[in-house]
């Protein structure tokens, strides 16, 4: 049986058996796919219509709408099995649930009703419009401006890099609140494709991460000023209780279900007759190598968990030891994620480990991962995290 | 196959994870392994000797206290993995 939208929404309780149903489906595409979107940088478009078939676009959709009325450790189990796959993939869908998120805590009213059930439908890929030229990639500040007329926003907007902008069906978009606002009252704004008249250009071609297809968008166009999503200029209080929490929350579940399933791979070959011949299990080296992989991989995964903890029952995601962890989440998720490849090809060794054909891909992983520290730069949380760190004398750590 | 009447294939591998049996005594279906010197590092070892010399591949989920408690119970585990094996062979 495949699970289709047509499918109702399940109990709360039967959620997590129900995605892996509905991921049952998915994941044999994905895999399919990957080799093939690494080698073509191509926009993985038969993975999205299998998730689009399989509702799960709609994961943060609450039922009330269609949706799934998954939460975030949903979206990390899901984000997991799909980057495990091809890291891509569930790049591009982790991103789309984090355009969602934005919508259903912050959307009005007449957007939701519009909009939700059409991304529940599977019928609304969104994209993520927030990169902007000239301002060195900080979320919370931009320079193009909306024009409010008759009830109307006005968008002009040159993108440099936005994911997946030639198959998105709608965009969320930060913009500067009116050509009067300073650069820091930002705007958040979704508009349909068919709002927009949307020119792209640019060529595609990365070490890694080949398939998320990124190129550079101008857009156009003009939507219902209720289709801001936040208030007026207020960019700001969405990033900080949802789009940022969700965005790095998503990213470490990729990167970490990407490098869980390279190690894996890494395990089924030791463990394998032919692996048992070439590997010697009883070697002291490779077992603290494979003592640290997956001390790395535990270590991530309790920060994930404590930050899903956090956002679950914090009063304030503001507060700086939250902040705290919700940055170093990424940087450490991000790091880690990168060194367990690395060290899985150091034990792999050239054959299994480096060869671009090699069954267990192990050198497309690494590539991928190569860009977690730079996907929203390590460098400016950490800046970020120092100076947080010296505003809590206290040093108020999880335990 | 059967390895409940301690198989003696399955008792020579055994045996030699098992420090404090000595050669000359006689080992017993539910005689404590971790008692007679099989502990946790010493039964990943004994994985190891199985995989290559028995052929048989225990499923993580068998990786338990309970599986390693006894001659008997580790026998019992491998059973029932080599059934699963010839099972999903023919």
């Amino acid at each position: 049986m495949t699970a289709t939208i047509s499918d109702p929404a399940p109990l709360a309780g039967d959620l997590a058996q129900d995605l892996r149903r509905r991921l049952a489906v998915v994941l044999p595409v994905v895999r399919d796919e990957a080799r093939m979107l690494d080698e073509s940088a191509s926009f993985p478009a038969r993975n999205l219509a299998a998730l689009r078939e399989s509702g799960l676009l709609g994961l943060l959709v609450p039922a009330d709408f269609g949706g799934l009325g998954g939460d975030l450790t949903d979206l990390v189990a899901v984000a997991a099995s799909l980057a495990g796959e091809c890291l891509s993939t569930g790049m591009i869908w982790a991103m789309h649930c984090q355009q969602v998120a934005a919508v259903v805590a912050h959307g009005s009213p007449s957007l939701r009703e519009r909009l939700l059930p059409r991304i529940a439908a599977g019928d609304v890929y969104i994209a993520s419009v927030t990169s902007e030229k000239g301002k060195g990639g900080h979320l919370l500040t931009a320079q193009a401006a909306l024009r409010h007329a008759g009830g109307m926003l006005e968008i002009e907007r040159d993108a440099p890099i936005v994911t997946g902008g030639q198959d998105a069906d709608g965009f969320l978009i930060t913009m500067r609140d009116s050509p009067g606002a300073p650069p820091h009252a930002v705007s958040m704004v979704y508009a349909d494709r068919a709002d927009l008249v949307i020119s792209s250009s640019g060529s595609w071609n990365p070490m890694g991460m080949r398939g998320t297809h990124s190129v550079a968008l101008r857009l156009a166009g003009r939507v219902d000023e209720d289709n801001l999503v936040g208030g007026p200029g207020e960019f700001r209080t969405v990033a900080v209780s949802t789009f940022a929490p969700v965005g790095h929350i998503a990213w470490a579940a990729c990167w970490l279900g990407a490098a869980r399933a390279a190690v894996r791979g890494v395990l089924e070959l030791l463990r394998s007759p032919a692996g048992r011949r070439q590997f010697d299990l009883h070697s002291d080296l490779l077992r603290t190598r494979l003592a640290r992989i997956r001390l790395d991989l535990d270590t991530v995964a309790a920060m994930l968990a404590q930050c899903l903890r956090d956002i679950a029952a914090a009063p304030d995601l503001e507060a700086v030891p939250v902040q705290l962890r919700i940055n170093g989440l990424k940087v450490l998720a991000a790091e880690r994620s990168f060194a367990v490849v690395d060290a899985l090809t150091e034990i792999a060794g050239l054959r299994h480990g480096y060869l671009r054909d090699a069954p267990l891909a192990l050198e497309r992983v690494f590539r991928d991962l190569r860009s977690a520290s730079l996907n929203y730069a390590n460098d400016r949380l950490l800046l970020a995290n120092g100076a947080l760190a010296l505003l809590d004398r206290g040093v108020s750590i999880a335990c | 196959m059967t390895y409940s009447a301690i198989d003696p294939a399955f008792e020579a591998i055994l045996r030699r994870r098992l420090s404090y049996l000595p050669q000359d005594e006689v080992l017993r279906p539910d005689d404590s392994l971790k008692d007679l010197g099989l502990d946790s590092m010493q039964a990943v070892e004994l994985i190891f000797d199985i995989e290559d010399e028995l052929g048989v591949v225990l499923p993580d989920e068998l990786m338990t206290a309970q599986t390693f408690a006894t001659a008997a119970s580790l026998g019992a585990a491998l059973a029932a993995a080599s059934d699963q094996i010839s099972a999903g062979t023919s």
